[in-house]
């Protein structure tokens, strides 16, 4: 098939307002009697809220309102449990937790009111690790429950117990994944306005508008239809900017006080009251056959949901799971607590639960290889799933390159020859690890009642079109990505087609941007109503122009009429059109519902319309006198479905292997009974232009041409970071011997277990 | 030519200021602990300058002060006395005016995902650029200079080559030594 479009390099469509400083951000709202909003948090990991007194904090100069949970209703909600109240009344359970909220005409007179509010705690005992926090005499964060556990996941399918007898080789290690921060660009932010008839406009910083959309009139007691949500442009999100306090606490005083309230984090308030990823301990237990063959699997994970739950239980049972779509293991057990703890509430971060259990798993199947004399290439080839695999929970795998992706990285990165001749001699070794990846372009779970999207494209009487869709660009290129499906769809020029942003009193609603769905789920949308506004199209200029619609053509902005053996630029040719239809734009309306299960109480069925592969193969260098690890070489050979915009893709794989890196080897929030010691860039270790291998992360891309995704395309977000942690891990153990179990694998951590193996 | 810290705590006090920003001439009153960064975002109105942090370690407010990037987080509003300064807004005019190289490379290479750090990005690689026109640069080079900038997207690589493609003396890439 021959495109135009689809495939080529499309630098992003709202480049332009970028590099130029002139695209507006939710932090650059500015509007006439705007307050500042401030949040005053709880310096303490656990305690009783014995009273608070507001009075000092009230005569501040330019202070128009103040909440606190003694002037909030207490009605519980949330995004998975009933666990969030506006502001607490009774307890604040982490440190960052909102006590009380100011908003006034200045900044410097809500942060002076916020010093003046007094309040009086009564300290209570604390946990702050999972499993500590699941101990019958751990205190306890809610008093209604009988402990700290939130939710358990269990799935058991097969024979496990049978399985694991007819083994050959019986392996069980222990992994423990990192609290991490998404560190996006822009912090958290929220610009709440009264609106006529009685309304409010949010303007939000978010992956999710119509998501929060329904959460926030939950919390506000307000219908949807209240609520008007608008997206401009976002810096960054990486599964962090979902349903957030700060926002409905906007919104509260922006009722209260008539007058629009921005609430912006600073970057400590990120750092400590943020939604970071959540940390887990996996325990593997792997059976497999003399040939590597694995038989059987069996998981448990502790998992660490903080104070409240956002969407910590999603993300362990993901974990659970998720991954016996990439392995054809038929006999497995799973279960996964997700436990409350006094630490900063965790949530989504790129990989979802799924990049915590590959960096557990794809170093379990590197250990078995290297303590069975297997070659971890050909285990991989013969446990991976291919096209037309069901999983055992009923996955139905439609297009599948794994097989490919696996070739391709292992002839690009001269795996075999690098196996033999990489130097260890010196003190500077390197190394070659390898990890496998799958995910979802979609999660039916996630949202109960439906998965699935829809668009409008509208086409102008000048031959323009429009994109509205409630999916959300947060600066990955969505929205160019939309415009290139409906420009080749419809057979227009891509310039000539944008993506407004994401208005829900205009744009059909759109669940957002996580799962890696936005691009397949939300692209098929956008497809569906391009082929149905091209169907108008065409039905219209035979009637205006007499002639056979089989004869009418529309590509590159121009419409053959072949008949006639005439060809008219779109402007003309829409110009008569609309003022036929007394000056109408065209608008083709599209939706897409994916064929997949909401899975049952047994956990059945298969969650997501298309499934992403890959293969990582990590090159390094470790110094074993300092442990600092260089990335020499990175190969990532990846199966999107289709490539819709080479240029983005690869910028999606070089931001996610050097996320996945800083993971791997440098992130860390350091966190010491309950208080993060860290909560600065300059001592949050992320990754800067120095620590990165430019030129050296090599994108493969694979298309297998998945029969749901729009031309063929999965996503791509999250499989570039899942499988880096394990392909780096695997990396540093050929070069050392030293295997880390713990993120991250700093230097300490290497020269520690190359002092203790003494290697 | 002088430094941040120089800039940070040398100041005098007075009742207005006057400087040139993006080829303009402004005087304004003095604000008591304005920062650079609110001056230009509050009261001029721009919106190129981002805050990311509000302590120096983003570089996401980077302005061109007196020939070098600086943090105008850093910076007390009123050290810009006399100062010559250039926003993102300074390197094209308007919708209408051409962009500068830089930014029309950064479109081209793919070096633009969220954008929240590219205002301060170019303006870097517009300040190294600068001060590189005869001497052949590497990669090394420019992974150094666009250090104090941070950016969560695209994982640097595409910023790079943006940047190299720009600079009129391109060193040996066979020299450039290690990653």
């Amino acid at each position: 098939m021959e495109f135009d479009i689809v495939g080529k390099s499309t630098p992003l469509l709202d480049g332009l307002e970028k590099v130029t400083g002139r695209a507006r951000y939710v932090t650059d709202i500015r509007m006439e009697g705007m307050l500042h909003g401030k949040i005053l948090r709880s310096p303490h990991p656990h305690a009783r809220i014995v009273k608070i007194d507001t009075s000092k904090a009230e005569k501040v100069s330019g202070v128009r309102g103040i909440i606190t949970g003694f002037n909030v209703p207490q009605h519980k909600f949330g995004t998975m449990l009933q666990d969030w109240v506006i502001l607490p009344n009774d307890k604040v359970r982490f440190v960052g937790d909102e006590v009380a909220a100011v908003a006034a005409t200045s900044e410097a007179a809500a942060l002076e009111a916020l010093e003046l509010i007094e309040v009086e705690y009564e300290v209570l005992p604390a946990v702050f690790d999972q499993e500590e926090a699941m101990s019958p005499d751990a205190p306890l964060l809610y008093e209604d429950k009988d402990d700290n556990i939130a939710t358990t996941f269990q799935v058991e399918r097969g024979d496990v117990d049978g399985a694991f007898a007819e083994s050959d080789i019986i392996f069980e290690d222990d992994y423990e994944t990192s609290q991490v921060y998404q560190a996006h660009l822009e912090p958290m932010a929220a610009v709440v306005a009264p609106a006529d008839y009685d309304r409010l406009t949010l303007w939000l910083s978010t992956q999710v508008p119509s998501m929060s959309r329904l959460r926030y009139a939950e919390a506000l007691g307000v219908c949807a239809e209240d609520l008007r949500i608008i997206k401009p442009h976002v810096g960054g999100g990486f599964g962090a900017k979902f349903e957030y306090k700060s926002h409905i606490l906007a919104a509260v005083l922006a009722r209260r006080t008539g007058l629009p309230v921005r609430m912006v984090n600073t970057r400590d308030e990120d750092f400590i009251a943020g939604n970071p990823r959540v940390p887990m301990k996996i325990r593997v237990k792997l059976g497999l056959k003399k040939d590597g063959a694995i038989l059987a699997k069996d998981v448990r994970i502790i998992a660490g949901n903080g104070a409240r739950t956002v969407y910590g239980p999603a993300i362990t049972s993901t974990a659970c799971y998720r991954i016996d779509s990439l392995y054809k293991v038929r006999n497995v057990r799973s279960v996964g607590y997700t436990v409350y703890t006094n630490m900063i509430p965790t949530s989504c971060f790129r990989g979802f639960g799924n990049a915590q259990m590959h960096f557990a798993m794809e170093q379990a199947l590197d250990a078995i290889c290297h303590e069975n004399g297997l070659d971890p290439v050909e285990v991989r080839r013969i446990n991976g799933v291919y096209p037309g695999y069901v999983s055992i929970h009923g996955w139905e795998i439609k297009s599948c390159a794994l097989q490919e992706c696996v070739d391709q990285a292992v002839e690009a990165s001269g795996w075999y020859e690098k196996k033999k001749t990489l130097d260890k001699s010196g003190a500077k070794k390197r190394g070659i690890g390898m990890a496998l990846c799958n995910h979802v372009s979609g999660n039916r779970p996630f949202y109960r009642p439906f998965d699935g999207s829809s668009a409008l494209v509208r086409l102008t009487p000048e031959g323009k079109a429009i994109v509205f869709t409630g999916e959300a660009d947060l600066g990955q290129g969505l929205n160019t990505a939309f415009a290139i499906i409906a420009a080749e769809a419809v057979g227009l020029p891509v310039k000539d087609v944008r993506t407004a942003a994401v208005d829900t009193d205009i744009s059909p609603f759109g669940l957002g941007s996580f799962a890696t769905r936005a691009t397949t789920i939300g692209g098929r949308a956008v497809y569906e109503a391009a082929v149905n506004l091209k169907e108008q199209l065409v039905s219209h200029i035979a009637k205006v122009y007499d002639e056979k619609p089989e004869n009418i053509k529309v590509r590159k902005g121009e419409v053959a009429l072949e008949g006639k053996g005439e060809t008219l630029p779109i402007f003309d040719v829409m110009q008569k059109v609309s003022f036929s239809l007394g000056g109408a734009s065209l608008v083709g309306q599209g939706s897409y519902v994916p064929d997949t299960v909401l899975p049952d109480e047994n956990k059945y069925g298969n969650v997501s319309p298309a499934y992403p592969f890959a293969c990582h193969i990590a090159e390094v260098e470790v110094d074993t006198e300092t442990g600092s690890v260089n990335i020499i070489n990175y190969w990532a050979a990846h199966d999107v479905g289709r490539v819709l915009n080479q240029q983005a893709l690869e910028g999606q794989v070089e931001g996610g292997v050097i996320m996945g890196a800083g993971w791997a080897l440098m992130e860390e929030m350091i966190v010491k009974e309950g208080h993060l010691v860290n909560p600065k860039l300059h001592d949050y270790w992320l990754p800067t232009s120095m620590d990165t291998p430019i030129g050296k992360i090599h994108s493969i891309f694979l298309e297998s041409v998945d029969p749901n995704g729009p031309f063929g395309a999965k996503g791509i977000g999250e499989p570039s970071l899942n499988p880096v942690a394990a392909a780096i891990a695997n990396a540093i153990f050929d070069a050392t011997g030293a295997r880390i179990k713990k993120l991250p694998i700093s230097p300490d951590k290497i020269v520690g277990a190359l002092v203790n193996k003494k290697l | 030519m002088c430094t941040q810290n120089e800039i940070m705590f040398t100041a005098e006090a007075k009742e207005s200021i006057t400087f040139t920003l993006n080829n303009k001439e402004y005087t304004v009153p003095v604000v008591p602990g304005e920062r650079l960064l609110d001056m230009l975002r509050n009261r001029l109105g721009l919106s190129g300058p981002k805050e990311g942090c509000g302590a120096g370690e983003c570089g996401a407010c980077t302005v061109i002060f007196n020939g070098i990037n600086l943090n105008s987080c850093l910076i007390p509003a009123e050290r810009a006395d006399g100062a010559v300064i250039t926003t993102i807004e300074g390197l094209s005019e308007g919708i209408e005016g051409d962009l500068d190289p830089v930014q029309q490379s950064f479109l081209d290479h793919g070096a633009v995902q969220c954008g929240y750090c590219t205002p301060g990005m170019v303006l870097s690689a517009k300040v190294f650029l600068d001060h590189n026109k005869s001497t052949p640069v590497t990669r090394p080079m420019i992974k150094e200079a666009l250090s104090g900038n941070l950016c969560r997207c695209t994982g640097y690589q595409k910023i790079v080559d943006a940047v190299y493609a720009c600079a009129p003396v391109k060193g040996d890439p066979e020299e450039e030594g290690e990653v």
